[in-house]
């Protein structure tokens, strides 16, 4: 296969997964603000997870610009937040507040998938196992992120369909991205350790300023705490099989 | 010199740190809320990292035993916390007056300690280097660790001295453990990866159950993750240069 065709396969595959988070919808109507706070604990123990790995593969090519890479991934969520908390947008029949907020998460989403597609073109250039490892990395923690979003669409009455297509959709910039990525790493190798940054600056940001406090604000402390533990020493070990 | 000697005296460096963090108080009587949600926030990140860094450190030898430790040592934080009834403590809180809540503040304290004190002896026996680092970082973070828990106690109307001493005390638990940690897995090397899982589960766990929440409530989400994220890219940049 042509590496650009399979590299734009790897990061279809992810975004994919992503619409897997919809399944739980097909057996049942509605997830409780406890559900979604649950989904979303989880979502940032793999996450986490998944930005140690991503750190570890990054820092052997280079720490500086690792670090460098990930302070422009946090830069980026932020900007992108700053710039959607401008627009009053209505969202399909939703409305307004709930709207602003589900429309919030897609775009963060979407947009924190650029960095991630980044880091899966990126990280051919460090050899199939490393391409790998980060595919299903992501791809993993995709779920989660299809459980959040179908999680807030369902109830407001989108078919499981459509919540799996808004899921998939969030997480199009992946194989976009990809390709390029990989593009321009080939021709640049000192790219990988920028754009594996990135992708795990904007991870953990993700998690800090978006995940983690909606799960705080729904559920139980120990719980949240127990589930993103539990999901980062699983998502570690996960990774060591790749 | 004597390992053990070196364990001693780094983890003593980590426990003694706390009372640095009676220092901001020195000046004003209490500290604005969204202080200490920073605080709390530092503390979080920087642990974070340092877990982080202890687990790239062990990563070869850990795979099912640092697993399965790290479900034990979640396991135990989650139980002693549930024994103890302070599973939903909240830890910051600057109007209760209740004995009860004094005691109960300062074991939590204690046992949070004691995770940092396998973890630093888990870093030792890695490698003496790390064990280093471990305990710096450590001893940085029970800095604004410590700082809440004077302002917690300040509010009580401890004398602030009285706070410092009693925030230094809670972190004896982490030489105790630290020594023994570090004497045991020296006696049975195979010790090692459950220790190291154990000390990160616990670590990890203690951080997302506590100084975490608390400080989303306490500072707005976007500067709460910026310091815990900040924070944790100084350590992990700090290890990738010193180690």
């Amino acid at each position: 296969m042509h590496p650009v065709a399979l590299v734009f396969a790897y990061g279809l595959l992810t975004a994919l997964a992503t619409g897997l988070g919809a399944l739980p919808f097909a057996f049942v109507r509605t997830v409780s603000p406890k559900g979604v706070a649950y989904a979303n604990a989880v979502a940032s123990g793999l996450m986490l997870g998944a930005c140690f790995g991503l750190l570890v593969e990054g820092t052997e090519s280079g720490t500086w610009p690792t670090i460098i890479g990930a302070n422009l991934g946090i830069l980026f969520i932020l900007a992108a937040q700053q710039i959607l908390l401008r627009f009053n947008v209505s969202f399909g029949s939703l409305g307004s507040v709930a709207a602003r907020r589900t429309l919030l998460m897609i775009v963060v989403m979407t947009v924190h998938s650029f960095s991630e597609g980044v880091a899966v073109g990126a990280s051919f250039g460090g050899g199939m196992t490393l391409a790998t490892l980060i595919t299903v990395a992501i791809a993993v923690h995709n779920i989660p992120e299809g459980l959040a979003i179908s999680a807030v669409l369902r109830p407001r009455g989108v078919s499981v369909i459509g919540c799996a297509g808004w899921s998939v959709f969030s997480s199009l910039p992946q194989p976009l991205m990809a390709v390029p990525a990989y593009l321009f790493v080939d021709a640049f190798a000192p790219a990988l350790p920028y754009g594996i940054g990135f992708a795990a600056g904007a991870m953990v940001l993700m998690v800090f300023v978006e995940l983690l406090p909606e799960a705080y604000g729904q559920a139980r402390r120990r719980t949240v705490a127990l589930l993103v533990s539990v999901s980062l020493a699983a998502m570690i070990l996960f990774q060591r099989f790749l | 010199m004597n390992p053990t000697i070196t364990v001693l005296i780094y983890s003593s460096i980590a426990a003694a740190s706390a009372a640095l963090g009676a220092i901001p108080l020195r000046w004003r009587d209490s500290i604005p809320t969204a202080w200490i949600g920073w605080a709390n926030a530092l503390a979080a990140g920087l642990m974070l990292g340092t877990a982080y860094v202890i687990v790239v450190a062990g990563l070869n030898r850990m795979v099912w035993a640092g697993a399965t430790g790290a479900f034990l040592g979640i396991g135990f934080i989650y139980w002693t916390h549930l024994i103890a009834h302070t599973e939903d403590i909240d830890l910051n809180k600057l109007d209760e007056t209740g004995p009860e809540y004094g005691y109960q503040v300062l074991l939590v304290q204690s046992l949070h300690s004691a995770s940092e004190g396998v973890a630093i002896g888990v870093a030792m026996s890695l490698n003496i280097g790390l064990g280093v680092f471990a305990a710096i970082a450590f001893a940085v973070h029970n800095v604004p660790e410590a700082t809440v828990l004077c302002a917690v106690l300040r509010a009580r109307g401890i004398r602030l001295r009285d706070a410092a001493g009693l925030a230094v005390m809670t972190n004896l638990s982490l030489i105790l453990l630290a020594i023994v940690t570090f004497a045991l897995i020296t006696a049975m090397p195979l010790l090692l990866p459950w220790a190291l899982g154990f000390a990160m589960g616990a670590l990890v766990y203690l951080v997302m159950v506590e100084p975490l929440p608390e400080s989303y409530r306490q500072a707005g989400n976007t500067s709460i993750a910026l310091v815990t994220s900040v924070a944790m890219g100084i350590v992990v940049l700090l290890n990738g240069f010193l180690l």
